[in-house]
């Protein structure tokens, strides 16, 4: 089985400043991999580096055969989702944000139906009131549960996750754990969540840039 | 009708009014007897040159001066654009060129070759002072659009990043940006235009009356002169941005750090 993400001697300068510094690891389909390290040891820049917003100096990177370049970005980024802290949701409405997507021409002809957004709201514990809702007047959880509805609509099977359980109300938090169950989405994400680790298979240790160790939960 | 010259003792009478700004801005704590004595020295002098420049080039009359003299204006606009938006000339010099260059150049002969019509197409009397008029609009529109948008593009990075994210592409993911940015560089142009008449004289229909020509000559001039402002900084603003985004980006759509003149 070849690997859905590959990271081959990669270091990343920004602003002359090495922010990543020969990282090598790779990420199997269904895997639910971790990385973990002080703040700004580099695990954002991981993430942010697979999907092409930070420029590789050195090494390769890799979405299952395909090296990513300037011409392979654009399919790397239409396969992953990506969803930060603070995920911008881009639109008025709860609607218009889970519809944005269908906007682009990329996505043109796919857009769902109303019972298709229903659907994919209650996978993760949310309602159909929510639709109608303002952006800006819903809670940080609710917006991030938005932003993986959105994946989940797009039918992406890759996601990188940056701290999604940190802000979470319980509620939240178990609609998110109950989508990553599903063995055939590869999760790449960064947590310090004890919930979260305990349900990801690997846990890549981060220091300074550098890839310095590897474990799973419990095995130190 | 001549216009009554200012001879220079009165013309020392008007500086000395300037005294009394000047007084007023002290008596409340203000201290810019230094930025008004070098912004008023500065409008003078320049403002001298380019007399003694305009009565040489309009007695001159020739075709390749006329031309260059507009060259020289837009080259000017160009980097003043750029210093003023806060951009870096080397990345966007050529862009901004181009789209001033094309829009003035475009509106100036709309205007003198099929409406106005004189003698000589390239009469200095008529092309220099309304391109300069239309130039010295259209600067203001562009430097209010390209500020924008790459201000709001820096802030809002990663709702376009989430854009790229979903599927745009590079045009579709700076839209919003884009449309807002066009949409601040014309709206002082649209609202001059609605109250035109009605707040102020506009300066170059007051220009004309006191050179002596017939009021309704110079309203017509005046909105002459205020549809190819509006032309040409819709036209200039929506090129310029069009061909920044060619440099300002890099290969994976992300804005360059370095485009942005971080000292302006």
């Amino acid at each position: 089985m070849s690997p859905i993400i590959r990271f081959d001697q990669v270091s990343v300068a920004v602003r002359e400043k090495v922010i990543l510094s020969n990282i090598s690891f790779a990420l199997f389909p269904g895997e639910k991999v971790v990385l973990c390290g002080k703040s700004g040891s580099g695990k954002s820049s991981v993430l942010r580096t697979f999907i092409g917003l930070h420029a590789v100096a050195a090494g390769d990177v890799y979405f299952q055969q395909m090296q990513l370049t300037a011409a392979s970005v654009h399919s790397i980024r239409n396969a992953t989702a990506y969803i930060g802290q603070e995920p911008v949701l881009g639109a008025e409405t709860v609607r218009e944000a889970l519809l944005l997507p269908f906007q682009f021409k990329a996505h043109r002809n796919q857009r769902p139906s109303d019972a298709r957004l229903i659907e994919v709201l209650n996978r993760l514990h949310l309602t159909a009131d929510i639709l109608n809702q303002k952006s800006s007047h819903i809670s940080g959880g609710e917006k991030q549960r938005i932003a993986l509805a959105r994946g989940l609509l797009l039918g992406k099977s890759l996601y990188l996750l940056d701290e999604i359980t940190s802000a979470l109300d319980a509620e939240s938090k178990q609609a998110v754990f109950d989508v990553f169950s599903d063995s055939q989405l590869t999760v790449l994400s960064v947590a310090h969540d004890k919930e979260w680790l305990v349900r990801c298979d690997r846990i890549l240790e981060l220091e300074a840039g550098r890839l310095v160790g590897e474990r799973t939960h419990g095995n130190a | 009708m001549e216009t009554l010259d200012i001879e220079l003792p009165r013309m020392t009478l008007l500086y000395g009014l300037c005294l009394l700004p000047w007084l007023l801005l002290r008596m409340l704590g203000l201290l810019l007897s230094r930025d008004i004595g070098i912004s008023v020295l500065r409008m003078s002098v320049q403002l001298a040159l380019v007399g003694f420049y305009l009565k040489w080039l309009f007695e001159l009359n020739n075709p390749w001066f006329n031309g260059l003299w507009i060259l020289m204006m837009l080259l000017v606009a160009d980097f003043s654009i750029l210093r003023r938006a806060g951009l870096k000339a080397r990345y966007f010099a050529l862009a901004t060129f181009i789209a001033i260059a094309f829009s003035i150049l475009f509106s100036t002969a709309f205007l003198v070759l099929w409406v106005i019509r004189p003698a000589l197409f390239y009469d200095a009397r008529y092309i220099v002072p309304l391109s300069g008029m239309i130039l010295g609009n259209c600067l203001q529109g562009n430097v209010i659009a390209l500020e924008r948008f790459y201000s709001s593009l820096s802030k809002n990075e990663n709702e376009y990043a989430t854009f790229l994210m979903l599927g745009a592409t590079r045009i579709e993911a700076v839209r919003t940006y884009f449309r807002d940015a066009i949409k601040a560089a014309i709206n002082p142009t649209i609202a001059g235009m609605a109250t035109m008449g009605l707040v102020s004289l506009p300066g170059m229909m007051t220009g004309q009356i006191l050179g002596g020509s017939e009021p309704w000559v110079a309203v017509k001039y005046q909105i002459a002169i205020m549809i190819c402002i509006f032309t040409s900084t819709t036209l200039a603003t929506i090129i310029n941005l069009k061909l920044s985004l060619n440099s300002a980006f890099n290969d994976f759509d992300v804005l360059r750090d370095e485009v942005i003149d971080k000292q302006s």
